[in-house]
């Protein structure tokens, strides 16, 4: 008779457990009693399904489902979407084309499921012209996606959720008078709101994509996101040379020569995610792109 | 070999990131009100099991319950719930106490049994196990709209008990107010060993069964309003109607008929009318105090019907945290009734026999004080609670009724009380 999260009680707070965009996310909870623990981890959940239900490009229904059978026509956004699209186009603009929603479609040739070839440059060449972003029209709340575009927030849509869960949580423990640092991980990327009780900061461990399962660095987080970016998980491997998942939307080819993995700290999660994606979308010049942001960032 | 440039100059973008990531999750205000919680994907299953027990070996009850939940999706619930009650011990049947030994026929006709000089008369018949069965539907319509719907089927030995309800509820003024308008109809058939007793008939006639089966139909209306005051408080108004047409006689209950001298020559056996209109009012407040995370919860309701009854009960718990989410819940009610018009303590012989009479003493002058307690804690993450209550029956009329010989000095409104002990597991 399980719910949605688990909830559990840890030997120093309360630990949320569920599994939301095919992630294991969870919230931890430093001074709250069961009850509190169970309402606040109820609301994450709801939100971050909501979310996700909002924008998995998994289901139909959905805004993004309209977007992608738009076949053309101009469809009109609500004010989060608008938010998140304005969000992506700012993205794409700050990155020279390389952060780019309307890359999904990539995707079916670089599926990395026990893929052991590469795509065929005619099948990559034949994709092309229904990538990028420069050829939608964005006026806000219109949309229009020239036909055969699809868009696929997938690369935003975890670490907003990741900061709109936190939002909420502070809300929440506003309106209920409960003083508690929390720390929400949509895996691997993370927001807290302040440092824990005594003023200890959060002990997090970032995996190491060598060695999945061991952990590389710890990073000390006291308020502020921290996200992760990087070919752990999905890379195929051939004739030598690893291939990322992070793909180039002007080539149709995984990035090269960059970072196995790059990690930032930043105000919010969202920030931290987007820096460290753009960072890896520059290859090799990774690091120099890292420098110049005045952040701090792990490799 | 091919030599790479080093490095490659970037602009710093992070201040404008930063800029719009905060401009991303900045809420408008309407997206920070709180979003109801639930739990889709889930079951939720309450068990309760209660102990009932009233003194003097009366009524004694046993009742377990489950009750599952179903979250079908964001909209639609479904609830399903199955309560098995045992019933047993003995009830007041009616007749006065004497100073002597009174003896009766069994409700049913078979056999008799004896009471003590001095003791209000007891059926000892009184057996019986209960199962009742009830499933409950809501959808949420749209964003202002939700509805339900159930039905409950319940059977004892002679008894069967069917009911279907309907209601739709309605928010407005964003979600602080919510009018409800329901409905329920029952269909009620009973089927006493013996049969259905003529009604004015002595006890002892062999002629006084009439059919085997009577029954009875109830319709109700519920409207309802509830008002969110503001953040601590709840406010809620209810107002109901309900119509019962049909057998509302208790066949088991007499009467006693007295002589000049106080003694019980006969027994006659109840009616009530078949036709009663019941209506209330009822108020309730719910006042959560922060901090400190203490709930007040006090009600009022008055009620009255077409039987000349009326009743004010007055309730109230107040829950309290404590440490490691336990929680303590006092409660204190108090409830006061007015007799129905045709409640007679017993009938005098040689007078005519009424249209319609009781000595049930549910239905005579009585008030009724309420104190209990409410522990709660949680065990493997889930909410246990346990709560144990005590009622004390105080029955009231005219005691210059106890009149003569056979009735000086006996207590004619005898106080009742009973304990509850009650345990209930959500998990």
């Amino acid at each position: 008779m399980g719910k949605a999260y688990n909830l559990t009680r840890q030997v120093d707070h309360w630990l949320g457990e569920f599994v939301v965009m095919a992630s294991t996310c969870q919230i931890l909870l430093d001074d709250v009693d069961a009850a509190q623990a169970n309402r606040l981890v109820a609301l994450a959940y709801t939100e971050a399904k909501r979310i996700e239900v909002k924008y998995s490009r998994f289901r139909d229904g959905n805004i993004i489902a309209s977007l992608n059978h738009a076949k053309g026509r101009t469809v009109q956004l609500d004010d989060e979407t608008v938010k998140l699209i304005n969000l992506a186009d700012l993205c794409f603009r700050l990155s020279d084309g390389l952060f780019d929603i309307s890359a999904g479609a990539l995707g079916k040739l670089w599926h990395f499921k026990q893929q052991t070839t590469l795509p065929s440059d005619v099948d990559i060449n034949a994709l092309l012209p229904h990538i990028g972003w420069q050829q939608v029209q964005w006026q806000a709340p219109l949309l229009t996606l020239p036909a055969g575009m699809q868009v696929d927030l997938g690369g935003i849509g975890k670490e907003y959720a990741v900061d709109k869960v936190a939002l909420l949580l502070e809300n929440e423990m506003r309106l209920q008078q409960i003083d508690s640092a929390f720390l929400v991980n949509f895996g691997g990327d993370i927001y807290a709101n302040r440092l824990r009780r005594n003023g200890v900061a959060w002990q997090v461990a970032i995996e190491d994509p060598q060695h999945l399962g061991k952990s590389k660095l710890m990073v000390s987080l006291g308020k502020g996101g921290l996200a992760s970016s990087g070919n752990s998980q999905r890379f195929i491997d051939v004739d030598g040379q690893r291939y990322s998942h992070i793909l180039n939307p002007q080539t149709g080819y995984p990035v090269a020569d960059g970072p196995a993995q790059v990690t930032v700290y930043a105000q919010n999660c969202v920030q931290a995610g987007m820096l460290a994606t753009i960072a890896l979308l520059q290859g090799e010049f990774a690091e120099d792109f890292l420098k110049a942001q005045d952040c701090r960032y792990w490799l | 070999m091919q030599l790479k440039c080093k490095s490659k100059t970037f602009a710093n973008i992070s201040l404008t990131l930063a800029a719009a990531t905060c401009a991303l999750v900045a809420p408008a205000m309407a997206e920070l009100s709180t979003p109801e919680v639930s739990e889709i994907d889930s079951w939720d299953v309450d068990l309760g099991l209660l102990i009932y027990a009233e003194s003097d070996d009366q009524v004694q009850a046993y009742e377990g319950a489950l009750s599952v939940t179903k979250q079908i999706d964001d909209e639609r619930s479904i609830n399903v719930k199955g309560v098995i009650d045992v019933l047993t011990g003995a009830s007041p049947n009616g007749a006065v106490a004497q100073n002597r030994a009174q003896t009766f026929t069994r409700p049913s006709g078979n056999g008799t049994y004896t009471t003590a000089a001095g003791d209000t008369p007891l059926d000892d018949t009184f057996k019986d196990t209960r199962v009742a069965l009830s499933s409950q539907y809501q959808q949420q319509l749209n964003r202002q709209w939700l509805y339900s719907g159930g039905a409950n089927v319940s059977k004892e030995y002679d008894y069967l008990a069917l009911s279907i309800n309907s209601a739709l509820a309605r928010d407005f003024n964003n979600r602080n107010t919510t009018a409800s308008v329901g409905f329920s109809y029952a269909y009620d058939t009973i089927e006493p060993e013996g049969g259905i007793p003529n009604p004015g008939a002595p006890v002892d006639d062999p002629d006084n069964r009439l059919e085997d089966s009577e029954t009875k139909q109830t319709l109700d209306l519920l409207l309802g309003l509830t008002q969110v005051i503001n953040r601590q408080t709840l406010m809620q108004l209810n107002y109901s109607i309900s119509d019962v047409s049909g057998y509302q006689t208790d066949p088991f209950k007499i009467l006693s008929v007295i002589d000049s001298d106080g003694w019980a020559n006969d027994y006659v056996y109840e009616n009530r009318p078949d036709q009663r209109t019941k209506q209330s009012l009822f108020w309730r407040t719910k006042y959560n105090l922060q901090p400190s995370g203490q709930v007040l919860d006090v009600s009022y309701r008055y009620f009255w019907d077409d039987w000349g009854m009326a009743s004010h009960t007055i309730d109230s718990k107040w829950r309290m945290s404590l440490a490691n989410s336990h929680f303590i819940e006092p409660h204190i009610r108090y409830y006061n009734q007015q007799a129905a018009d045709f409640y007679r303590v017993y009938l005098d012989d040689g007078q005519p026999i009424p249209e319609y009479m009781t000595a049930d003493y549910r239905l005579g002058e009585l008030q009724t004080y309420t104190i209990g307690l409410k522990y709660g804690f949680p065990v493997a993450g889930n909410e246990f609670s346990v709560r144990l209550e005590y009622y004390l029956t105080q029955v009231s009329g005219d005691e210059s009724l106890a009149k003569g010989v056979g009735m000086t000095g006996v207590d004619l409104y005898p106080d009742k009380s009973a304990i509850m002990l009650q345990s209930f597991y959500r998990f």
